[in-house]
């Protein structure tokens, strides 16, 4: 199979990213290991701030706005197809369960998103312990409630979030259990949970998980005293970190910042990593905000347009530059100055090798 | 996206059970009540749903005769018969006639 964009993930990024070339003219491929495109978007009832142009509107809606808006253009969407390694000649290879084939493409941009991370505890594996994503995936895709009484383990504005959303469709949250003395979310958040009667236990661990073949029972330590809840869900709200499966398979150069969500791979200004014409963007370019997440998507995908000869114009450049403006502007401040020096070390790096040779 | 109303019916070790069409093997399950999916491979403890993304590899059960399918990643279908995920995988070999 050959195409001029191959895209890894089709989450926001992906799909922002291959909306620009694809409009343009360019053949792109967008290939998927779940059953529908659209990632985490898919389950996301929260109404989101989006890029200047969108509407404020739920995951869910921009989910089929994204996927909708490709139709008219020359995309391909291969879904339920997995990368599963390359080949010498740089062909990607995918499978889709039952064959493999390879891909050559021009351009690739790898938009794998983040994973949950864990939080572990005795009993953690038991059935109805699950990462507060899953609840959501249930809650909201699936139509199937988690559970009745539920326990919350970590703290973050996402996992606030899904806890009203469980809250609020029937899943009695007992506790929020956090480990650290402090809780760092956003006020209008703790608000909620007051109002909600749901208490934050801070300086709190789970001790362990109890029950025969899925939880029934979980002990807490709250600063040395023993509680014990009677609950069928527990969600762990462990935060989320890039996934890398496809830049270790090419061998792009990693780098560390615990600002951007752990390892992650090196990209310059135009979202290029080490591995020529392999592009990153999304949360795989570092963990941020849904804004960001579409941005760093619409940036690459002008980054090709901009690297082809033909498309070299003032319109590439100009909406480069306001997409830029956004993106400082979307941003936390500490993931937004950890990415730009990511950025800068990066192309110093490279200039130095390249003199070097 | 969209999960229509239409009911299917599937087996889960023998037994009979519904879910809406759309939904996946996990979810399905997990609707009526099934949460233990299986067992670990080593010290046999039970395992369910976990990250509901295809990656933990905590939802593993047998569907229609195959072997270690992500339940959380593949949709139910009618007449499906699922079977919990009890050891490890048989692996087809040219030596077993496979």
């Amino acid at each position: 199979m050959e195409t001029d964009l191959l895209i890894i993930g089709g989450g926001p990024a992906g799909l922002s990213a291959a909306y620009e070339p694809a409009r343009h003219g360019l053949k792109v491929t967008i290939v998927d290991e779940s059953l529908r495109l659209g990632g985490q978007l898919n389950q996301q009832s929260q109404v989101l701030d989006l890029p200047s142009g969108f509407a404020k509107q739920t995951g869910m809606k921009l989910s089929q706005f994204l996927q909708d808006r490709l139709l008219n253009y020359d995309v391909d969407l291969l879904t339920k197809c997995t990368m599963i390694g390359t080949y010498k000649d740089g062909r990607i290879g995918v499978t889709d369960g039952n064959t493999t084939f390879s891909i050559r493409s021009q351009k690739t941009i790898i938009t794998t998103g983040a994973a949950e991370d864990s939080i572990s505890f005795p009993g953690w594996t038991l059935p109805g312990v699950m990462t507060i994503g899953a609840a959501q995936i249930l809650l909201n895709r699936e139509k199937v409630l988690p559970g009745k009484k539920a326990i919350v383990l970590g703290t973050n504005n996402l996992a606030f979030e899904i806890t009203k959303q469980l809250n609020e469709s029937g899943v009695e949250v007992i506790a929020i259990i956090e480990k650290e003395s402090t809780v760092d979310v956003d006020a209008d958040n703790i608000a909620y949970l007051k109002q909600a009667n749901i208490p934050i236990y801070v300086n709190t661990s789970i001790t362990r998980a109890r029950g025969p073949g899925e939880v029934e029972k979980v002990l807490i330590d709250n600063n040395g005293t023993e509680v014990a809840f009677d609950v069928d869900l527990v969600c762990i709200a462990g935060g989320l970190f890039p996934i890398l499966e496809p830049f270790q398979v090419l061998g792009c150069e990693l780098i560390y910042l615990s600002e951007l969500g752990g390892w992650l791979p090196k990209y310059d200004t135009n979202f290029e990593t080490s591995i020529p014409n392999t592009y990153v963007a999304g949360n795989a370019a570092g963990i941020t905000a849904m804004k960001a997440i579409m941005l760093t998507g619409d940036l690459v995908g002008i980054s090709i347009l901009d690297s082809l000869e033909n498309y070299n114009s003032d319109y590439v450049k100009k909406r480069k530059d306001s997409l830029w403006t956004e993106l400082a502007k979307a941003e936390q401040p500490e993931v937004w100055s950890a990415r730009l020096s990511l950025i800068k070390e990066f192309e110093l790096e490279r200039k130095y090798v390249t003199s070097n040779r | 996206m969209q999960i229509t109303e239409n009911i299917v019916t599937f087996s889960f070790n023998g037994k009979s059970f519904q879910a809406i069409e759309g939904q996946t093997i996990a979810a399905a399950l997990f609707a009526n009540g099934v949460k233990k999916l299986g067992v670990s491979r080593k010290l046999q403890q039970p395992r369910g749903l976990f990250c509901s993304n295809g990656r933990c590899a905590s939802c593993f059960v047998s569907g229609n005769g195959m072997d270690h399918v992500l339940s959380c990643m593949s949709l139910i279908e009618n007449g499906m018969i699922i079977q919990s995920n009890e050891s490890d995988p048989d692996i087809r070999r040219k030596i077993d006639g496979d």
